[in-house]
């Protein structure tokens, strides 16, 4: 019957979101731009989204474990600033350490703020950014600072034998790291356990706590990177920049699969979210097509996938023929009788 | 969504009536005297923090931030978490008030915005309540978009007004030099604590955001209820917006940046939680009272605004580390 | 679940990637275009300029945004505007992409002056002229490009300190409402002002110098604080352009003082509004200069550039100084 072949479309569509999601931004994207499928403009693609998505990819680690960071933007600022300002009396590559060290620091910081001071992780990292940010304001004056050699940053945002550019290398190495600790790994498990549920993954034995500030200290390491790549790449550091990178890295996470409340995560899906949005921003922007419709844009998507993911009951369900996903809206609105799912899957 | 560790377990009734009768004294005089204390330090630290038009322009600044802070408490109390779509409706008020000014007027398109504002607000209600989607990204994600079509509506670019006469109001002095802006903050400050305390939907407000699970229970219509503060922040947005976008008379699409972290940050210090079912409309306008003075304080003695976060981060962290550890204290009796 | 979602995202993003690399060269013409533009082969009709524009929606960027269009309308030329929103990062990232379409031709009108040598480096080594609109940059960025078209704000800044010095008798204590710190035209108009004020003599104290971003609204909130801190010591007030002057005044009128107890106030533009307001008494003086030129200027010279032309290396705007004495006489930029 062709329901059934409906409902299995609508089954693979909705579980494969996010492929699907980055499947249609590149066909679009491809229509828009001639020879968008170019190496040239794939690695464009790819670089304008590789800052956002190396935030990105701590961000998927402190969401799997159910808690926000905010701060991102401002670490990053801060730890560009340290990176570039140090250059004259350490030499380039030991002050890019120490401005990794900053984003260490500052997530050390966020962790103490969250799991010392027991602070809920939205209001702690809203006043760690305040305060970061802040600070990077103070120690320059509110004025950017120029390194020493424009051209040494040039590695970082050349395409290397003219492929990627050097940043993005490095994203998609953190994407792998990211997804080899999150599937292989015990402490990738426990961190699933973590996020899904604190109190049994401490009762059975997990130091959850010790799990949770890792989170943060991992999420403002990568900030950092982030900053010290940025800056060295423009040979600047500026208590400005970063200043909305962290809610579209966000974004990314969230189209990618991540869900806020923590227990479920992908290091593709991330990915993918980040693939997504740089590929409508450059190809938006070849389109000559205003920023505030690229938002919209981005935010739509967002939408989407915020609701399908609703849908996709929190437990896996297979069903999602049209019929059982009305009556899924339906209970969710009503925790109690989730129960009735169970009859639902022989239904079609 | 964002909790740290899970609530520390009490019998629900407790949290909310029995702490000890100290605890109790200190929350409630705790931020009064906060705010006497600042006012001492100030006064101490510059001859011109006392006089009348020092205090009056801390209350000009708080204005329109006041107008979001009383919806920001009712998305707090309900355990709504925060409604990051207040640059958008913001924005949204003032690009519509002055972009419908030359075929409507002033005070219709100021309307219009109010409504349209509202309309975003509804919608990021019926995620939350109905969609159960989580709040901090809905929010985002919506005000992105309305952010977007404000934008789109006029084009991209900046919009002028020309209603001279409606601005001149807007920052006149009545009643013997009372700034209109700051009567309309305190109506709107009132109509709020009333609404909050006084009405049901202030009540299921309380309920649902102390314990979800038993308003569930009860007759509590829990989804309209969170729904209802979205709903309202974003109306309020958009009328901060309106108001704004008269009194400058220029409206681009960033009037509205940084008012949701200026209201989280004076309701958090208010002392209402973010896991929500305590605080009341008062409590946070001592929050809010008690940041502004901070920041003139800092603005009198020359520091320069961007690095004034320094205080304003150490400030939120303090007080709700305070409050958790209040709140933990008064709990285990 | 999530681990197969997790490897066929991965599978399939390595999959688009080889086949990309193994696919049949799809670029653009303009691609086979930059590539030559180093020759002396003129490519005049129909060339593509990426322009990378300061913002949107500003009152001196949007006509100057306007006037551009215009131009390479009447040039034969499309244009490709990439906004940065006041953000420099964007800027950056803009460039690549420009760079990436190999247009024919870039106007960058930098919020730094320093951050896009990079990004300058590359676009020379593609081979695509480059010039600068509008705020200056620094000396080693001004060799990688073609030219720098605009006002000089240096010498805005001095004007600027002339007629406040003159105004004040070369006494008395000023305010700075600078623009977005960082930005060469702030440097310049700030530096401009005070060096010029030592080179005179004056007297003139500055009080304090505070950012607004050349936004009327952050004019106001610092204006505030300003008025707050100091009240009547303020004897003057220079603004980096007339929205943030507006601000000032703006902020006055809030505070519930007399608008004929208003300090002497320079700005810069020549905007319609700070023209009522040197009518009305409000405001001293303003600098004139015309986006709509700013913009002519700049399309005409890449215009040139891609037709094969060499162009000078520095093309001013004209500034003039607007007072009570020519405000009737002149028209305002915009």
């Amino acid at each position: 019957m062709n329901g059934a072949l409906v409902t299995d479309l609508g089954f693979a569509l909705v579980r494969y979101r996010v492929l699907v999601i980055l499947a249609v931004t590149f066909s679009v994207a491809s229509i828009w731009v001639p020879g968008f499928f170019s190496a040239g403009t794939l690695s464009l693609s790819l670089d304008r989204a590789a800052t956002m998505g190396l935030l990105a990819v701590g961000l998927t680690v402190v969401l799997l474990a159910g808690q926000l960071d905010l701060s991102g933007g401002a670490i990053l600022a801060v730890a560009g600033i340290t990176a570039i300002g140090l250059q004259e009396s350490m030499g380039q590559i030991p002050a890019a350490f120490v401005g990794v060290m900053v984003g260490v620091l500052a997530g050390g910081l966020n962790a103490f703020l969250v799991v010392v001071l027991r602070i809920n992780s939205l209001v702690a990292t809203l006043a760690s950014m305040l305060f970061i940010r802040a600070v990077g304001h103070y120690i320059t004056d509110s004025r950017p600072v120029s390194g020493i050699d424009p051209f040494f940053g040039l590695t970082v945002s050349r395409p290397i034998e003219g492929t990627i550019t050097g940043r993005s290398l490095l994203f998609l190495v953190a994407i792998v790291v990211l997804h080899f600790w999150l599937t292989r790994t015990v402490s990738g498990r426990n961190m699933f356990a973590v996020g899904s549920n604190f109190v049994s993954a401490t009762a059975s034995g997990v130091r959850s706590r010790a799990y949770l500030a890792g989170s943060f200290v991992f999420s403002g390491a990568m900030a950092g990177i982030a900053g010290v790549i940025q800056s060295l790449s423009v040979n600047t550091g500026s208590p400005v920049f970063g200043e909305s990178i962290v809610l579209t890295a966000i974004a990314a996470v969230v189209i990618g699969g991540t869900r806020l409340e923590g227990g479920r995560a992908s290091a593709g899906g991330t990915l993918g979210g980040v693939l997504t949005l740089g590929a409508l921003t450059t190809a938006m922007e070849f389109q000559n097509i205003p920023a505030y419709i690229q938002q919209i844009a981005a935010g739509l998507i967002l939408l989407l996938l915020i609701l399908l993911d609703q849908l996709v009951s929190r437990r896996n369900s297979r069903d999602v023929g049209l019929r059982s996903l009305v009556r899924r809206m339906k209970a969710l609105s009503r925790p109690h009788q989730e129960k009735e799912r169970k009859h639902i899957s022989h239904e079609n | 969504m964002t909790e740290a560790m899970p609530p520390v377990p009490v019998p629900v009734a407790s949290r909310v009536l029995a702490q000890s009768g100290l605890t109790r004294v200190r929350g409630w005089i705790g931020l009064p005297a906060g705010v006497v204390l600042v006012l001492i330090v100030g006064s101490i630290l510059s001859d011109k923090f006392l006089s009348v038009s020092n205090l009056t322009n801390v209350l000009i600044s708080m204005s329109i931030v006041g107008l979001i802070v009383v919806g920001m408490t009712f998305v707090f109390i309900s355990r709504g978490l925060a409604d990051l779509s207040v640059p958008a409706t913001v924005g949204l008020g003032g690009i519509l008030v002055l972009g419908l000014q030359p075929s409507l007027g002033s005070l219709v398109a100021g309307i219009v915005g109010v409504l349209a504002a509202a309309v975003a607000g509804f919608i990021n209600g019926g995620l939350i309540g109905w969609a159960r989607v989580n709040p901090v990204i809905a929010t985002l994600a919506v005000g992105t978009i309305v952010l977007g079509v404000a934008q789109a509506f006029v084009g991209g670019v900046i919009v002028y007004g020309t209603d001279t006469a409606t601005q001149d109001f807007i920052n006149s002095r009545i009643l013997g030099g009372v700034p209109v802006i700051v009567l309309i903050f305190l109506s709107v400050a009132a109509l709020g604590h009333i609404l909050l305390s006084r009405t049901t939907i202030g009540r299921y407000t309380y309920a649902v955001g102390s314990n979800p699970a038993a308003s569930e229970a009860s007759a509590v219509p829990v989804k309209f209820t969170r729904a209802f503060a979205f709903l309202l922040t974003g109306a309020l947005g958009g009328f901060a917006g309106v108001i704004l976008g008269l009194s400058l008379q220029t409206a681009r699409p960033t009037l509205g940046i940084g008012y949701e972290f200026d209201a989280i940050t004076a309701v958090v210090v208010g002392g209402v939680s973010l896991l929500g079912g305590v605080g009341s409309i008062p409590r946070a306008m001592s929050g809010l009272l008690f940041v502004q003075l901070l920041t003139n304080i800092m603005v009198l003695q020359g520091v320069p605004s961007p690095v004034q976060g320094i205080a304003k981060g150490a400030m939120i962290a303090g007080a709700v580390a305070l409050d958790v550890y209040l709140r933990r204290r008064g709990g285990t009796q | 679940m999530r681990t197969r979602t997790g490897l066929g995202g991965l599978i399939a993003i390595a999959a688009l990637t080889l086949t990309a690399g193994c696919a049949a060269e799809t670029a653009t013409t303009t691609d086979t275009n930059a590539a030559t533009a180093d020759d002396t082969v003129a490519v005049a009709e129909g060339g593509e300029v990426c322009y990378i524009t300061a913002a949107e929606s500003h009152p001196y960027v949007t006509p100057a945004n306007e006037a551009i269009d215009e131009a390479a309308a009447a040039a034969g030329l499309t244009v490709i505007r990439l906004s940065q929103e006041f953000d420099v990062q964007t800027g950056t990232d803009q460039m690549n992409t420009c760079i990436g379409r190999g247009s024919d031709a870039i106007i960058l009108w930098p919020l730094d002056p320093q951050a896009y040598i990079p990004g300058l480096i590359a676009a020379k080594e593609a081979g695509i002229p480059t010039i600068i609109i509008n705020s200056p940059m620094d000396d080693e960025a001004l060799e990688l490009v073609a030219s720098f078209t605009g006002p000089d704000v240096y010498e805005e800044g001095q004007l600027a300190a002339d007629s406040l010095n003159e105004a004040l008798g070369g006494e008395g204590s000023v305010v700075i409402i600078a623009g977005q710190a960082g930005n060469g035209t702030t440097i310049g108009r700030t530096d401009g002002f005070t060096d010029r004020l030592t080179e005179l003599g004056s007297n003139i104290e500055v009080l304090q110098v505070v950012n607004a971003d050349f936004d009327q609204q952050k004019a106001l909130v610092a204006s505030r604080d300003l008025i707050t801190r100091f009240g009547d010591e303020i004897n003057g007030v220079y603004a980096n352009d007339d929205t943030m002057a507006r601000g000032f005044i703006d902020a006055w009128k809030e505070a519930g003082l007399d608008t004929a107890a208003l300090p002497p106030i320079v700005g810069i533009n020549g905007q319609a509004d700070a023209f009522e307001s040197i009518k009305a008494g409000e405001m001293l003086s303003t600098i004139l200069q015309s986006p709509y030129e700013d913009g002519k200027l700049a399309l005409e010279t890449v215009a040139r550039l891609i037709a094969g032309e060499t162009v000078e290396k520095r093309l001013p705007i004209k500034l003039t100084v607007i007072n009570s004495s020519n405000v009737e006489s002149e028209m305002p930029a915009f």
